[in-house]
């Protein structure tokens, strides 16, 4: 990026065009000097105007000459840009492109302004591309609902959150969520720290009123949050330290509600457009990578369905539990999925079948000992 | 788990598709340069012969009359001064949007790791600006410039030369072809450079119109004045096209193809392509290619299966798989899955009655968090729940 830089510098800082308008400059004043002289003594008219092609043309080709500065200059920028990206030949992804998919594309980012809480911007997007009953209009509010949530949890306001996770309570509780304690947890801790002098008073009413429901689950911590009554001046060197809030566990009641939110649509938590752009500009240099080498070797890739090589992803990009057999190194699919055979050991339903030499006979695992048929080894789902 | 590799920011590696935001600028100064070029060349020219006639005509003339003719120098003068300031002042923008440009891929050099928040946030930014392409590309011009404003990245996007594209392709689809051939006459020198048969190809249009509409003297004189010149280059497409005339278009023989509505869409197409080839633009929008990569390594096998329900693709404990989500499950059909040499699990398999799979660690705290019995387990998809006796331990190698 540096020589780029530097070429810029040489282009903001000379190699432009106001040396060229400089030199119009003076030769519009040339002109203007001129009418002075003539107004000023019309004898000399015939002598001045005969200055003036002489002048002009000497002005023009300094202009002209400057303009070579620039030429160069732009060349020279243009070469560091051709340096810094040499290697990106292929900017084409090599499995087929998106062409035909613009109405689902859109519906993506019809979804992702939504969520991003651009709602004008949507609105103004769902018309320009004709996107009326794409995405359904219900959606629309309940992303409303989760912004304004969202917003008043930055304010700090707990209710509007807690409303919406008393009104899905159960829900909730079958998604072994602790959301709904969670902000009651939090709400109880702000009137003791935020409520000024009857803060403590507010927090033991709240806790008398709130906390039943939860007691069976939750009681060794409503236990904790009973005891940091007392400590509530000295907390910080208290056995509750642990209880001081900051802003990270606003982050974090933000992201957990944000999830839980989306859960319940059955939506992912993050912008699925946001996580697959970002990983695919992770992967495309291993894609690029590929496409070379298989154009250098002028192979086709064969398998249709699978790309031919492993992308490096940051875990935090894998969603599904992966099995891959370990005899045959095939991704278990719904047609050849994992079988967990009577050791406990685990393959893939072709490997068993091709062990037992499609007979149905006895035969050995091949991480242990133990054999077995393959009438008893049993589909298991990850 | 995750090397250290899989989580560092290469920042070259990055920019793959970056390319074309500091490329665009580097091509509107080019242009800048050559109308300056043309103008200082083509005015300078006419002035300086003006002030030759003007000096060589003055001992005939008034002096009144030698004044005037002055006044009119000076007037030529002033306007080309003010298209060169207009010139400087445009190239002065592009110069102060190609730094910002820089400046925004330099913030990438500063990272060193994807899970960063800096970097989630410059990605952030950059799915933005992949947006604004797309939208162009597409002609939804108010919502990209609205997304752009509204994120403070219009110095990062090129509006104007989308727009612009987008108004041709729009004039060319409602059949008329007199934008495009302005905007091949602006860009002649490049064209010819990439031997472009752009031009070519609209003016045959113009002539099979009129042959369509039996206009054919007009035809004829057309085709002398803009054909024929492109004989060389172009012999057989002129000679058919000179048949054309026999055939009229409800009895067209053998050249149906000429008269094919077709011709328009591949009009719109060649003028695209020529137009991102002349700025250095993809042809696809960057959107594009980095979703069909990013849905390619991101999907598995379970994402589509008919079996999902089994799969633990919704698990409650756990986000749900940007793929498996509404937004892309649809489009991610026909892109392939990304490819595995090992397997990627829990730790401590154990398997319930039901045949399903779960981290030990996972039932576990899913148990605490429930307040069960100790003792039992809950499977988080079925709801079931099963002894610790019922489990039995898996090995995955």
């Amino acid at each position: 990026m540096d020589a780029i830089e530097k070429e810029l510098d040489r282009l903001t800082n000379g190699a432009n065009l106001s040396k060229s308008v400089k030199e119009i400059d003076k030769c519009l004043e040339l002109l203007l000097a001129a009418r002075t002289t003539i107004e000023n003594d019309p004898s000399a008219t015939i002598s001045t105007l005969q200055t003036l092609e002489p002048g002009l043309k000497a002005g023009f080709q300094a202009a002209n000459e400057s303009l070579k500065g620039l030429h160069g200059g732009i060349g020279k920028y243009g070469k560091a840009l051709d340096k810094k990206f040499k290697t990106t030949n292929t900017k084409e992804y090599p499995f087929g492109a998106l062409g035909n998919s613009q109405p689902l594309i859109n519906r993506a980012i019809m979804m992702h302004l939504l969520r991003e809480g651009n709602f004008e911007i949507a609105e103004m997007f769902s018309q320009e591309a004709d996107l009326a009953g794409s995405v359904p209009s219900v959606l629309e509010l309940e992303f409303r609902e989760l912004f304004s949530i969202q917003e008043s949890l930055r304010r700090k306001e707990l209710q509007p959150a807690i409303e919406w996770a008393e009104k899905r309570r159960d829900s909730l509780e079958s998604r072994a969520s602790n959301l709904e304690f969670e902000l009651h947890r939090l709400q109880f801790l702000v009137f003791l720290f935020e409520g000024g002098a009857g803060g403590q008073r507010l927090a033991l009413e709240y806790s008398k009123s709130r906390f039943l429901p939860f007691q069976k689950k939750y009681l060794p911590e409503i236990t904790r949050l009973a005891g940091c009554l007392v400590y509530r001046e000295i907390l910080s060197t208290s056995p509750y330290a642990t209880l001081v809030q900051d802003d990270s566990s606003w982050q974090s009641i933000i992201d957990a509600f944000t999830t839980e939110f989306c859960a319940m649509l059955r939506l992912s938590a993050e912008s699925p457009l946001y996580v697959a752009a970002t990983a695919g500009t992770i992967a495309l240099p291993t894609f690029n990578k590929m496409s070379t080498i298989m154009k250098a070797k002028k192979t086709e890739w064969t398998s249709q369905n699978e790309i031919p090589f492993e992308v490096p992803l940051p875990d935090k990009f894998k969603y599904h539990s992966i099995f891959v057999c370990p005899v045959s190194k095939d991704q278990t699919t719904d047609s050849n999925p994992p079988m967990m055979i009577p050791c406990g050991h685990v393959l893939a339903k072709d490997t068993v079948q091709k062990l037992a030499r499609g007979t149905g006979s006895r035969y050995k695992c091949p991480y242990c000992p133990a054999d077995s048929f393959p009438k008893e080894a049993r589909e298991i789902y990850l | 788990m995750t090397s250290k590799s899989a989580t560092a920011v290469n920042a070259d590696n990055n920019l793959l598709l970056e390319e074309p935001i500091l490329r665009l600028p580097l091509e509107v100064l080019r242009k800048i340069f050559k109308s300056s070029q043309r103008c200082i060349e083509l005015d300078g020219k006419k002035l300086t012969e003006f002030a030759r006639d003007v000096a060589a005509k003055a001992p005939q003339v008034s002096q009144e009359k030698s004044l005037e003719n002055l006044n009119t120098m000076i007037t030529r003068m002033q306007t080309l001064k003010r298209k060169m300031e207009t010139l400087q002042e445009e190239e002065k923008a592009v110069h102060a949007q190609s730094r910002r440009r820089v400046s925004h891929l330099n913030d990438l050099h500063s990272l060193t790791s994807l899970l960063e928040e800096g970097y989630e946030s410059w990605s952030k930014t950059r799915l933005d600006r992949y947006m604004v392409d797309y939208m162009l590309r597409n002609g939804y011009s108010n919502s990209a410039q609205q997304l752009a404003k509204k994120k403070g990245i219009e110095e990062l996007v090129d509006v104007d030369v989308f727009v612009q594209c987008w108004t041709i392709e729009e004039s060319l689809r409602n059949k008329k072809t007199t934008e495009c051939l302005a905007w091949c006459a602006d860009n002649k020198t490049s064209l010819k450079k990439i031997k472009s048969t752009l031009e070519f190809e609209l003016r045959l249009q113009v002539y099979i119109e009129l042959v369509r509409e039996q206009k054919l003297k007009e035809a004829v004189s057309y085709s002398r004045k803009h054909l024929s010149g492109s004989y060389d280059a172009h012999t057989s497409e002129f000679l058919r096209a000179s048949s054309l005339l026999a055939f009229p278009p409800h009895r067209p023989g053998p050249y149906k193809a000429l008269y094919a509505e077709g011709r328009w869409d591949h009009l719109v197409k060649t003028f695209v392509s020529t137009h991102h080839n002349l700025y250095n633009l993809p042809q696809d929008p960057l959107l594009h290619v980095a979703l069909a990569a990013g849905m390619s390594s991101l999907k598995t096998p379970g994402c589509h299966s008919t079996l999902s329900a089994r799969h633990n693709t919704a698990c409650s404990v756990t986000s749900l798989c940007p793929i498996c989500s509404t937004e892309l499950n649809e489009l991610a059909k026909p892109v392939p899955y990304g490819h595995h040499t090992t397997s990627w699990v829990d730790h401590d398999l154990i398997v319930l009655p039901n045949g399903r799979v779960y981290g030990t660690r996972r039932l576990a705290d899913l148990a605490t968090k429930l307040g069960l019995d100790n003792g039992k387990y809950r499977d988080p998809i079925s709801g079931e729940e099963f002894e610790k006796a019922e489990t039995r331990k898996v090995f995955i190698s």
